[in-house]
Order: C-alpha cells, then structure tokens, then sequence
C-alpha cells in the first residue's frame, strides 16, 4: 500500500499547473461573459494551445487510457478553468476516448492524432431531449443504405457542438433489438451533409463551454465505432464510468480553487482586529473544504488506479468518487460564498463564477441521484435472495 | 501508488473477522447491555494475539506494521464485536503499551510490555483532567521530585481502562511554570498507593469499555518509573497522533461496514407495502451514503496507515482529516442505519441501536472534531 504519486506523476501534475497558471487561467473570466462568437474562438484556441504542448494526449497511449494521469492533469484544468476543462474533457476523453478504447486501427489512424494535437475538436453527442440517464429511450436512428449509415434525430445539449469538427453519435441501428443490443455509436465528420448545428444553449454557468444542439437529417456516417453494430450502450456505460474520473477532477479543480481564493480572502481580510480565517465560523469552513477537496482527490485517484489495474470494484468506485467529490464541491462553493459574504456575490468575480459552476458536477453524466441508485443496488445485491 | 492489501494481509483480515464473528461478537450484547468491561470478551481477543500486533516477536508480539493492525481493528468491528471492547484494546496497547515501548528503557519494556502484549495485565494512559481536554498543556497533576522519587497530586478522568487496569501511563507536571515543557509520563502499577480509581462512569456508548477517574494522593512513584525522562511527556503525549488517527479509527470503519451488511440484509427482508423496502429510494440512497463515507473513510485513515509503515513523516492535516471525517461523518451514517431499521433500529437487540451510540466517541475522543479543524484551519492560515 502506498498512497504517494510518483515522481513522474508529481512533475506531470506540477507540470500542467504551471502551463494552466500560464495560459488559461487569465481568461477564465473573460470567457465566461464575452459574447458566444469571442466564447468559441476563445476556446477553440484554448484546445489549440492545450495541444500543441500535448496536453489532450496525456492518458492516451496505443493500450488505452491512463485515469490517474488523466485525473491529475483535468484537475489543475478545471481549477484554471472549469470550462476549458468540460471542452477539452469532450474532446480529449469523451471522443478521442472513445475512439481510442472501442474504433478500429484505421478509425484510430484517421482521427486521433488530430484530436490529440488539437487541430481537430472533438464531441459526445449521446443524451437527447427525453433522454438522459434512461439512454434507452433515444430516438436518433440510422438507416443502412448502399453500405453507409443515414442517421436521423436531434440531440439537444452537446458540448463542443458550435466549433467541433468530428461527432460520435448514440443512435438506434436496430431498434427491434432493444438497448442492450441495438444502439451504436456512429462517427459523424462536420462536413457530412444532413448534419446542422441549432442554437447555442446558455447555462447557468461554466458559460464558456460550446453547447448546442445538432440535428441529423439522413447524416452520413462515416461508420460504427469499432465497426460492431449493437455496442453502442455498453460503450457508453464503460466510457461514462470512466467519465466518473473526469467530473470528479472538475469536482476537486473547482473546489480546490474556491479553498485557495477563500484562503486568501480569510488571510487578507480584517475584522474587529483579527484576520477573518482566525474565527472558527471562517476558519472551519476553510478546515471542511481542505478535507473535502482532499478526500475528492483520493477517491477519485482511487477509482482511476482500480481502472489502471483492472480492480473490479472500479466503476462502483468511480461512481463514489463523482458522487463525493461533486456534492463536495456545492458545499464548498457555498462556504466561500459565505466566506465572501458581498464581494462573492458581484458579477464577474471568481467566487460567483466558481459558484455556478460547481453546480455541473451533480447533474451531468449520471445525477447523484442515479449513482445513489447504482451504487446501493450493488450492496442490496450481496444479501438478495437467490 | 498502489492502493492494494497484500494477499498476506487480506488472509489474516478474514481470519479475523470470522474469529471476531463466531468467537467474539456473540458476548457482546449481553455485555453491553450490562455496561461493563467484560474479562471474557478481553480473553478472547488476547488468546488471538490482538493486543501484542505491533510489537516484536522477543517482546511478546508479532510485529504487524499499522495497516495490518489497522485490518484487525476493521475487521473485528465488522464482524460485530463492540466499539467498547475494541476502545478497551486501542487504549490498551495503543496509548499505553505503545508508548512505553516506544520510549521506555531497555527494563521497563522487558517489565512491561510482554504481559500487556499478552493481554495478562492490562493497560490504561491518564492524560486528561477534569479542567483540562483539549488544552492538555495545562494540566494541574504535579510531580514533585523528593530524592529517588516524585510525588504525584492529582485527578484525572475519562480514563478508558483505569478501573481494570494493571499498568497507569500518567502525565503530570513537574514544573508548571514550564508549562508543556514540565510535562512528565510515569508509569504506575496498581497497587501503588496514593493511586485510586473512581467508581466507573456510566456512558452513552462504548460501555464494555470501564472509564473512571484516576485519582493521585501523594502517590510516591521511584524516578526509575518516569517514561522517556523529565519534561519529555508532552512529546510522548502528541507521538501517537500517526497511530491514533488510523488505528483507533478504524474501528469505526469496521462498523459502518458491519451496518452496511445489516442494513442491505434488513432492506432485503423487511417487506411494507407488499415491496421489499430495498425497492423504496430513500432506503437505496441510505446505503449509498454508506458505502460512499467507507471508502472515503478507509483512505483517509489507511493513508495514515502506510505513510507511517513507509517511514514517512506525519502529514498533520491528512491525519486530522482522517479524525474530523471519520468522526463526523461516521456518526451520521451510523444514524441513518437506525433509520433504515425504523423501530427495530431503536431496540437493543439491534446491533445498529448499540453501533449509533459507539460511534459518537469518535467525534469527541483524542481530540474533538473541532480541534481538528481548528489545527487544519490554523494551517492554512500560516
């Protein structure tokens, strides 16, 4: 048992501080309220810069996916930038992820060393309208005709969607075949006709994020993942819980750099002649959000090592990890809120920026609620009756 | 990083949750109920070796590093045994033991620490007072020195053990103008007069543990009784922090573990409304949150474990994170496990009625949860 990274994994991680110190944190604050053409430029070139100096590559190698390297580098992402994280996340890991563990050797050639370097964006079109965590309830479907897929359907919050240039799309190939067999994962190029981009979706934060909706008119696919017809679900299962990993890191990045703003304030701010932090209604906040933060980082890393080694209790650990680390991080923004007190909550500040970001980490890919569920159907299991 | 059990110690984790489970756990109802330390339940876990773990082999012990004697704390507290003889055993060996073999002399061991390895003498620490927790440093028990001897005048209470114990671990002061710098550790044996125990408290939980006071009356103690020398028992009182902070906590992640199964077997078989309740989502996310607080739990405190095992330095905020989350936390699901039993929960003959009342001490022995927020919080501020 040794809980220590390595050495190359603490230079790794110091390594992706200071390249994120240097060249994103500055504008996290500008692309939260620029207007939506300067937001997607921005980001665009934030995933251009990410990688050319290799970074989306981390965690990838000709095997499959590294977490522990890939928790370490989203964390100091997400703490620079939670947006910046969410795009490059959908790029890096949910597409090139995908093509990566599940695509063939001529999928793989084509598309990832682009994805890796940045010249491609990269985007994880799965969840529709009426379906979310009940993925079976999709209606995108494609047609096969003169050996291609044509698909149809609309997805209605996909990241990346305004600047990506390659899309992997949950669609039916055989409905009669139900879930578990008949939905796959479709390659889908910018430039295939049929395909159109709808209008950007605003959020409530992490505003910087590319969002839309992208609707298939008889799309061309430019084919299945994996060329496996009927896996779709079961890659989106085994990529999502993987995914576990990632809303953690921006879990734990965004909580960590509330902690670190909220020191600062507590060590800076006066009053009734005591530096603030020096209360125990301040400084206990700051004492909860270290063991919250810390503890996040743990399991996840956890998680992330039980998937490196192929630990079977890997994705019921993941999904603990997303489940602490993410309801970690509402707390945490509402003690440094509290902490703030007025200066939090003017527009444009960090605090109130990290405060409605913090919020993704509990809704998307999986609410609590239905890890709760997934979770205790695992236990619950151990003493059912046979 | 490797976050894995050797196959050694996974073995030796099962040999004893299933001695604790046939052997042990089946006394403890009827002693908790009664309120009293149970010999039986200690001869039991002595004739196991329970309480010679972390010692070498020529003194009586079988030289377990502390995550395995982190194992054996979990795996006997998940096998059911209660949290009041598994406190009667930390205190035992891990406060009283432990420190004299870690910094008594070559004679004091030899005297010592065999027959409390064994289990045949038992031990205590006396560091606490009536007017002094959380701020140990100013204790009032004075220690005079009169030639070969020191004169010890005092109180002091909460004192896991003291009514049965064999062997006191006691701090006093010998100069209290020094403050902390005064501070001395003297080992005391029964008997010695001038030392006395109150009639043993009656506590909410942990009551197979006997806790009284320690009453010190003119108690003349040879100077050859003094532990790791004058003025150094305010360093043998902060030394344990690395095992207190994993060894005595994890206890407390063997019963969330052992509510975890009590619970997923009870929501199983309890049937309302013609459904097991396991199919109601408030009984699924109970469980959840259990199993979510025993894996943050079981990192928190085996990543006190291993550092220590690997010669690391104590890290103070990862230890008081290990007490504050444990504690707290642990004290929270172990309520949601009465509720997942309802009435039943509410019942003595409930393990998880006996489990939510244990747990509270967590949150209040060897450092309250404040005070480990306040040393978290004090750090970052530097």
């Amino acid at each position: 048992m040794d809980y220590q990274l390595s050495a190359e994994q603490m230079k790794l991680q110091q390594d992706m501080a200071a390249f994120c110190r240097e060249e994103i944190a500055p504008g996290a604050g500008v692309i939260e309220t620029c207007d939506a053409e300067d937001k997607d430029a921005r980001m665009r070139r934030n995933l251009e810069r990410l990688g050319k100096a290799g970074w989306l590559a981390i965690g990838h190698s000709r095997d499959g996916l590294d977490l522990v390297d890939i928790f370490l580098t989203g964390e100091e992402i997400a703490k620079a930038c939670g947006a910046t994280f969410v795009s490059a996340r959908a790029s890096a890991f949910l597409c090139a992820g995908a093509l990566r563990l599940f695509g063939t050797p001529g999928q793989k050639e084509r598309y990832l060393p682009k994805l890796m370097d940045g010249s491609t964006i990269g985007s994880f079109a799965y969840s529709e309208d009426q379906a979310g965590s009940d993925l079976g309830a999709i209606t995108a479907a494609a047609k096969e005709e003169d050996g291609s897929w044509l698909i149809g359907g609309t997805k209605d919050i996909v990241v990346n969607a305004p600047i990506a240039d390659l899309f992997i799309v949950l669609a039916w190939n055989d409905p009669s075949a139900g879930p578990d067999a008949g939905l796959s994962l479709f390659i889908v190029e910018k430039e295939a006709q049929g395909l159109s981009t709808g209008h950007r979706v605003e959020t409530m934060g992490l505003k910087g994020v590319p969002i839309a909706s992208i609707s298939l008119n008889g799309c061309r696919s430019s084919g299945i993942l994996g060329d496996i017809p009927g896996m779709g679900l079961d890659q989106v299962r085994r990529l999502m819980s993987m995914g576990s990993i990632g809303i953690a890191a921006l879990s734990v990045g965004i909580g960590t750099a509330c902690m670190e703003i909220s020191t600062a304030h507590a060590k800076g701010r006066k009053a009734f002649g005591r530096r603030i932090g020096m209360f125990q209604d301040v400084g206990f906040k700051l004492a909860d959000m270290f063991a919250y933060n810390d503890l996040g980082r743990m399991m996840a890393l956890r998680a992330a090592w039980a998937f490196n080694t192929g630990d079977r209790e890997a994705e019921v650990l993941a999904a603990c990890a997303k489940l602490f680390a993410s309801e970690a991080a509402t707390r945490i923004v509402n003690w440094g809120m509290q902490i703030f007190a007025g200066h939090g909550y003017i527009a444009g500040s960090d605090m109130e920026r990290l405060y409605r970001a913090a919020k993704f980490g509990e809704i998307c890919e999986g609410t609590s609620e239905m890890l709760r569920q997934s979770i205790s159907r695992q236990e619950l299991d151990r003493f059912a009756a046979v | 990083m490797d976050f894995s059990i050797t196959q050694e110690q996974k073995l030796f984790r099962e040999t004893v949750y299933r001695y604790g489970r046939d052997e042990v756990a089946p006394l403890c109802e009827e002693a908790d109920l009664r309120g009293e330390f149970s010999r039986e339940i200690w001869d039991r876990l002595a004739s196991f070796g329970i309480f010679g773990l972390p010692f070498p082999e020529e003194l009586g012990g079988s030289g377990a590093d502390l995550v395995t004697c982190c194992l054996a704390g979990e795996a006997l507290a998940h096998a059911g045994v209660d949290g009041g003889s598994l406190l009667a055993w930390g205190a035992h060996t891990y406060l009283c033991a432990h420190n004299i073999y870690d910094f008594g002399t070559d004679e004091q061991k030899k005297h010592y620490v065999p027959k409390l390895a064994s289990g045949e003498w038992i031990g205590c620490m006396g560091l606490t007072e009536p007017g002094s927790g959380s701020d140990a440093a100013s204790m009032r028990t004075t220690a005079v020195k009169k030639g070969g001897s020191y004169i010890l005048n005092g109180t002091k209470t909460f004192i896991t053990n003291a009514p049965v114990s064999d062997v006191f671990v006691v701090f006093a002061n010998v100069d209290r103008a020094r403050k902390h710098e005064g501070i001395t550790a003297f080992i005391i044996d029964k008997g010695t007069p001038g030392l006395s125990t109150s009639t043993p408290f009656h506590k909410m939980g942990c009551k197979c543990s006997s806790t009284s006071e320690v009453i010190l009356e003119d108690c003349e103690i040879p100077a050859d009784n003094v532990l790791g020398g004058e003025g150094k028992g305010w360093i043998i009182a902060l030394s344990g922090v690395e095992w207190d902070r994993c060894t005595l906590l994890s206890p407390m992640l063997g019963a969330a573990l052992f509510n975890l199964d009590a619970c997923a077997r009870y929501a199983n078989e309890r049937h309302q409304f013609n459904r097991p309740i396991r199919s109601f989502q408030a009984i699924q996310h109970r469980i959840a949150d259990m199993k979510v607080f025993i894996e943050a739990a079981r990192l928190a405190i085996y990543r006190v474990a291993s550092a220590k095992d690997r010669g690391q330095m104590l890290n103070p905020l990862q230890a008081a994170v290990s007490k504050v989350y444990a504690g707290d936390r642990g004290f929270e699901m172990a309520s949601e496990a009465v509720q997942v039993f309802g009435g039943y929960g509410f019942m003595h003959e409930y393990p998880v009625e006996r489990n939510f009342r244990d747990s509270k001490l967590a949150a209040i022995g060897g450092g309250t949860s404040d005070i480990m927020r306040m040393i978290v919080s004090r750090i970052m501020m530097m």
